[in-house]
């Protein structure tokens, strides 16, 4: 639980890092070992929905504060460059309030 | 450009080594790393998760680098993970956004569980300089060996963290006394030259707000 580049958003980065790192480990957890394909995709969404329900405000706070500092330093337009180079295979989705 | 690739194993299970992974910053081995934002994070629809963390990494330039080329020995570093946990596979792309001319850096990990119940971890590297002025291969061969020691101690970075999971998980969490966790001794200081600064030397003070971080977490768990 590192700080946050911008120390406004440190206290609302640990918040969301706590409540991510709870949900994580779970989310780690070996499950489902003959499961079909169907229940996982449904276990892993009921996972992400839990996620949002349990995170998604604080996620959402943090993100706020975070993308006014990353304006002000002017990291932005190499962030976008460097997501758009995206390296994964599947890309994340930006959620609809990252975008400017 | 130079590659390099190496692997490792820890005898502990992929999910445990996953979660230290993600933990690890701040540790007393990490001090070069100023911060670290989560700038994305996303489930995907195969059930995956995707983070995008963007980190600002404190260098040094070695000695023999011309002066007042780069004014701010900092530099932003993203990193892109996609964690697979059917596949028990979480796999890591790093590289520095900034002084990408002087030296872009890459680094692929990839953490796999392994029948035997132990993790792997293969790391590769590519360091591409496009600098000139006949230091380019130079750059290149600095910039390598500066990775390879510093794999060296966030491997070592990882495995404080395992530690403190382990112990963590071995006794029943919010009943003992705060001292129930010990730590570790400090690391020892690093082995590198004086134009080396950026590998970090591990200081107590740091020690104490990460582990007590880290600890006030594993309490809550």
């Amino acid at each position: 639980m590192a700080d946050s580049l911008a120390p406004a958003c440190t206290p609302l980065k640990q918040e969301y890092d706590s409540c991510f790192n709870l949900w994580f480990e779970g989310y780690l957890e070996p499950t489902l070992a003959n499961a079909t394909e169907t229940s996982r995709k449904a276990h892993y969404a009921r996972k992400a929905e839990e996620f949002e329900a349990k995170c998604g405000k604080v996620y959402k706070e943090y993100q706020a504060c975070l993308q006014g500092a990353v304006k002000e330093r002017g990291i932005e337009p190499m962030l976008q460059q460097a997501r758009e180079e995206h390296p994964l295979k599947e890309a994340p989705p930006l959620l609809p309030k990252e975008k400017k | 450009m130079k590659f390099f690739a190496t692997t490792y194993h820890y005898d502990d299970p992929w999910s445990i080594v996953t979660l230290a992974f993600f933990l690890r910053y701040p540790n007393p081995y990490a001090s070069h790393v100023l911060s670290c934002d989560v700038v994305s994070r996303s489930v995907s629809p195969s059930g995956t998760l995707l983070t995008t963390r963007l980190i600002l990494k404190r260098g040094a330039m070695p000695r023999w680098f011309p002066k007042g080329i780069v004014t701010r020995a900092e530099s932003w570093v993203v990193e892109e993970t996609e964690v697979d946990p059917i596949g028990r596979v979480v796999s890591c792309k790093t590289r520095n956004l900034d002084h990408v001319k002087i030296m872009q850096v890459e680094e692929s990990v990839v953490f796999k569980s392994l029948p035997d119940g132990r993790t792997l971890q293969h790391t590769e590297a590519r360091v591409r300089s496009a600098f000139g002025w006949g230091l380019t291969k130079r750059i290149e061969a600095h910039g390598l060996s500066k990775f390879k020691a510093n794999m060296q101690r966030s491997r070592e970075g990882v495995s404080l963290v395992l530690q403190l999971l382990r112990q963590s998980r071995l006794q029943p969490l919010g009943l003992g006394p705060e001292s129930t966790l010990s730590l570790p001794a400090p690391p020892p200081s690093s082995p590198v030259g004086p134009s080396d600064s950026g590998t970090p030397t591990p200081d107590c003070r740091t020690q104490n707000t990460w582990s007590s971080r880290l600890k006030s977490w594993l309490r809550r768990a």
